[in-house]
């Protein structure tokens, strides 16, 4: 129990000081270094769960996939972040009255905390019995069954998501040759080579 | 206190000692790797390679490795000296970590987890960082580009890698490492995968950035990519993270489509052999496949890259997945 | 597993896969270099198969029934809500083919995004599951920003899509939040397991309301209701007007459907609560609507002021929270629909030399120019202001009625002082047409399905009066549905 507490602690502090770095870094490229570190740490509180499947599907998707394309448009923009926080400042007073505002809502609201009393039995329905089975199976028995359509509509979401992208940025430039595999492959030598005889002398 | 020392100081002892040995073996590996990429080169381009440094040039890598400890160690004064050294130092570490879930024998793993396999994605596709975080530190047009081409590259013959894995899983129904290699596999299956084991090979060669992908390094065209800038130590511990990844993907061939530490092609005579062997047998020759397309092929140019893979291997994988799971259904033997 | 059963999904499962055949079908035939073509085949064929959707949709049973693991409901009120859906998508389909063949962006994804969107709107009619309503929300909202900023030569068509994908994720930042509070005091996300775990509670407590707030100000996003409108003057103005008249006629309708759901049958219990709120929001989006749109010189942006002061009116038909609010607040919205058509099919039309115009000075003198367009247009005027014998002044009528009925004085009085203030602009449309000096004329010979639309929608409003009783018998009986339970 002593190393689960001191890890949970680890991580836990690691993930809140990374997340704080995330707003406050004064590069951008190091803002986004945080924010995959924060994954990372939130990664592992799910190994601490005993959620392993999850753990490593944030790591894939969030760190190896998203974040990646999210450093690479960080640093191919060269955003200045001074010259954003410029204008920053004046908001800052409006900000802070908003955000007060909310920390006492929050505050008032967990202070005063409590379930309905249907709650845990709600929550009591069985998904799957993890007696035997691992998390991935558990996971799959109800993705595939219960949660199916929002599976689904998720993959609609995404295709949609791809289709915006390509409909926004996507340019058919002129002038670019393309290569087609299949049209070098049917060429002929008879079509692009031409022997000629050549009588020496001539010139032609 | 002795109580605390019979729970988990005897265990961290252990745990510690088995580290000592899975890096101490990675790092010869890696060292006599280089050694036989430069004879098997040389053979394939009719020459002697290394010769003078012990017999048969044997001494060769160390005598590298002294020279690249004892050189001074440059950081670009433009450069941002925490992220330029702290690049070589993730990428390293990010490849020895990856062997902890390698299973080298029946019961011989550092960490036997139920998802190893999730495990080691993850972990090659963090070693992209490595990569990106250096070319941007250099503070270099070269690097830069060099890491740009390689996060595109390795992020995406990753998908397809992940596709080709998700067959192999619905074939074992497992993701622990050790059931993937130990599920038996009937022979039609075999031959399911055996054009993904082509596919895997090819995007293995790209997510490591060796030739003819190695379009990150280029060195006729960028000088080096991302490494251009880097000197000595920083330098060596690409070199030795970017060995130990090779290393680390054949084995992953290994246990995915070899047959791990099992006798090959299921004859119960070769039994007798230690698993291990055979292991390091499949993963050499896995890895004699590395340094082969380097000898022979070409590089590619950057958009027949990005073509292959997403164009050829995303769509044929992506299919393979449907095709194996139908399979699986239809003959009612899913595992 | 439980209740596995398609058959109420039919209606979506054969639209999406139809979007997807189609979007094969036109990225070959774009290949070919016919993309201006293409995109008119693909454009049309997605109109069949709305009406195909719709006939499918009629013909299954409309027995309340639940499948999919309490994921996805269809009851007469959805299906009703979804017949609507299909005729709007149809129609704003139908009007922009030729607007975007003339304007220039013609391309295959525009009717696709309009598909796809269209399946998410009737996904969140459906939905019984605060998950499904994430979802279909998500699927919808995604397909409007693209759209939003589909002419990406335009700076003003992208500055429309940032903003409203920006303030988009915003609110459904705040939705989920909300979601993760109700999720968090109930344990439940299943719309029939939270009114259940709600109903035996004596006082409802803060944790409760605070989500359900929360839920409430992202939705008002969705329908565009003050506090959240601000998006709204910019998105209609800067997109193209085809897709401004797309977002006029569906989304809106689909997310207030959505909000009556939620607030009828999950949060039921709470409805002391949730009155408040939706009273503050209907009386301020009217007012804003109203005063808000006196200044404005260009038209779409006036019709943005308008919609917002027409979901003003509607949410009195939920405020009241009665059967008949809400079927008021059916036939309010379904009257809405048919007139906003009509506008925007005029609107679409003013083009000369090859430019289309939308500033409301261009229209003047138009009776002399164009006498058949102003005519048109001055009925459909005269409508939305609500004068007497045309088809806005009942939808209008039924709202207030209920309110009556629903013992809102206040709310009622509100209503009619914003709506005579509203006229005020509408009639200032007719009278700058009837009155002010001609300008050039507008290009003539209307497109059919223009043609079409324009006459149906004037045959609507004109005609309302004589068989009422038709639309009436129907909204009640779908909204009979959501009372039942």
């Amino acid at each position: 129990m002593v190393v689960q507490a001191l890890a949970f602690y680890l991580f836990a502090s690691i993930l809140v000081l990374s997340a704080f770095f995330v707003i406050t870094a004064r590069n951008p490229v190091h803002s986004v270094l945080f924010l995959i570190l924060s994954f990372f740490n939130a990664a592992g509180l799910f190994v601490l769960l005993g959620a392993e499947f999850i753990a490593l599907t944030l790591v894939i998707v969030y760190v190896g996939a998203v974040a990646v394309l999210f450093l690479f448009v960080v640093m191919m923009l060269d955003i200045s972040f001074a010259d954003l926080r410029k204008g920053a400042m004046q908001y800052v007073p409006m900000g802070l009255v908003i955000g007060a505002i909310i920390l006492t809502e929050l505050v008032m609201l967990f202070g005063a905390w409590q379930f309905a009393p249907g709650a845990g039995q709600n929550l009591a329905v069985p998904v799957v019995e993890l007696v035997d089975v691992t998390n991935t199976e558990a996971l799959g028995q109800v993705l595939y069954t219960n949660y199916v359509l929002a599976f689904q509509v998720a993959g609609l979401i995404l295709f949609i998501a791809m289709i915006g992208a390509i409909v926004l940025t996507h340019r058919r430039r002129p002038g670019i040759r393309r290569q087609v595999v299949s049209k070098q492959q049917a060429v002929r030598g008879e079509d692009v080579i031409e022997i000629r005889k050549v009588t020496t002398g001539t010139g032609a | 206190m002795l109580e605390l020392w019979t729970t988990y100081g005897i265990w961290t002892a252990m745990t510690l000692m088995y580290i000592g040995i899975i890096v101490g073996c990675v790092l010869t590996a890696v060292a006599y790797l280089t050694y036989a990429e430069r004879k098997v080169m040389s053979a394939m381009q009719r020459r002697q390679g290394p010769m003078t440094v012990g017999p048969f040039g044997l001494l060769q890598p160390i005598a590298d490795g002294i020279k690249l400890f004892s050189k001074e160690t440059i950081i670009p004064s433009q450069a941002n000296k925490i992220v330029f050294l702290l690049a070589p130092m993730l990428l390293f570490a990010l490849a020895l970590m990856a062997w902890a879930v390698i299973p080298f024998d029946k019961g011989w793993v550092l960490a036997n987890i139920n998802v190893g396999i999730l495990y080691l994605v993850a972990i090659s596709s963090m070693m992209v960082y490595g990569v990106i975080m250096a070319g941007w530190a250099s503070n270099s047009q070269y690097a830069f580009l060099g890491a740009l081409r390689s996060a595109a590259q390795m992020v995406s013959y990753e998908v397809s890698m992940g596709l080709i894995i998700v067959c192999v899983v619905l074939v074992t129904g497992s993701l622990n490492l050790q059931d993937i290699v130990e599920v038996h596999r009937p022979i039609w299956v075999q031959i399911m995968l055996l054009p993904m084991l082509v596919v895997f090979l090819i995007s293995i060669l790209a997510e490591t950035n060796r030739a003819p992908f190695d379009l990150p390094e280029g060195e006729s065209e960028i000088t080096g990519g991302y490494m251009v800038e880097y000197s000595a130590m920083a330098f060596a511990l690409f070199f030795l993270g970017e060995y130990s990844a090779m290393i680390m993907m054949s084995a992953m061939t290994t246990i995915l489509f070899l047959g791990g530490w099992l006798p090959p092609f299921g004859i119960e005579a070769l039994a007798f052999v230690p698993g291990i062997i055979w292991f390091a047998l499949k993963t050499a020759g896995v890895l004699f496949f590395f340094i082969w397309s380097r000898a022979t092929l070409p590089r590619f140019r950057y958009d027949q890259l990005m073509r292959l893979g997403w164009k050829i291997f995303l769509p044929l994988t992506l299919g393979w997945v449907v095709l194996v799971s139908g399979m699986l259904i239809t003959f009612d033997a899913l595992p | 597993m439980i209740g596995f059963n398609l058959i109420p999904l039919l209606p979506e499962i054969f639209l999406a896969l139809t979007g997807m055949g189609l979007l094969i079908v036109g990225l070959n035939i774009t290949k070919e270099g016919r993309g201006k073509e293409a995109a008119e085949i693909v454009s049309w064929t997605s109109c069949a198969s709305y009406a195909l959707a719709f006939v499918v949709l009629l013909g299954i049973s409309w027995q309340p029934q639940i499948v999919l693991n309490g994921m996805f409901k269809l009851d007469q009120f959805a299906g009703f809500v979804k017949l609507l859906i299909l005729l709007g998508m149809m129609t704003s389909l139908a009007l922009s083919v030729r607007f975007i063949k003339d304007e220039g962006f013609a391309r295959i994804e525009y009717p696709i995004l309009i598909t796809f969107a269209g399946i998410g709107m009737m996904i969140m009619v459906s939905a019984s599951n605060l998950l499904t309503l994430y979802m279909g929300l998500e699927l919808q909202s995604l397909s409007l920003y693209v759209l939003a900023s589909f002419n990406r030569n335009s700076l003003r068509s992208s500055e429309a899509g940032i903003k409203y994908f920006l303030l988009g994720a915003l609110s459904s930042g705040l939705l989920l939040f909300g979601i993760s509070l109700i999720y968090g005091f109930t344990g439940s996300i299943d719309y029939g397991a939270i009114q259940a775990t709600l109903m035996v509670l004596q006082d409802i407590p803060f944790g409760v309301t605070f989500g359900l707030v929360f839920m409430l100000a992202g939705l008002a996003f969705k329908v565009s209701a003050v506090p959240f409108h601000m998006w709204t003057p910019d998105v209609y103005q800067g997109a193209p007007t085809s897709v401004t008249a797309f977002f006029a006629l569906v989304p809106k309708l689909a997310a207030m459907a959505l909000l009556t759901r939620l607030l009828f049958e999950p949060f039921s219990a709470l409805s002391e609560q949730w009155g408040q709120i939706i009273y503050f929001i209907s009386v301020a989006s009217m007012m804003v609507g109203a005063f808000a749109a006196i200044g404005q010189e260009n038209i779409k942006r006036l019709m943005a002021y308008s919609s917002i002061g027409n979901m003003g009116y509607a949410l009195i038909g939920l405020a009241v929270g009665t059967q008949m609010g809400v079927s008021a607040l059916l036939i309010y919205l379904l009257i809405y629909m048919v007139m906003t058509a009509g506008t925007f099919a005029i609107i679409m039309s003013m083009r000369r030399d090859g430019r289309a115009y939308e500033n409301i000075s261009d229209l003047s003198g138009m009776s002399q120019t164009n006498p058949v367009l102003a005519y048109c247009l001055a009925i459909l005027m005269f409508s939305m202001s609500g004068i007497p014998p045309l088809a806005g002044f009942f939808g209008k009528l039924f709202i207030f009625e209920a309110a009556v009925a629903g013992e809102f004085y206040v709310l009622a009085v509100l209503g009619v002082l914003s709506s005579v203030v509203a006229a005020y602009y509408y009639l200032r449309i007719v009278k700058v047409m009837f009155f002010d000096e001609a300008g050039d004329a507008f290009e003539g010979g209307l497109p059919f399905a223009r043609r079409l639309i324009l006459c149906l929608s004037i045959v609507f409003v004109l005609g309302f009066i004589l068989k009422p009783g038709v639309f009436i018998a129907s909204t009640q009986g779908a909204v009979a549905a959501l009372f039942a339970g």
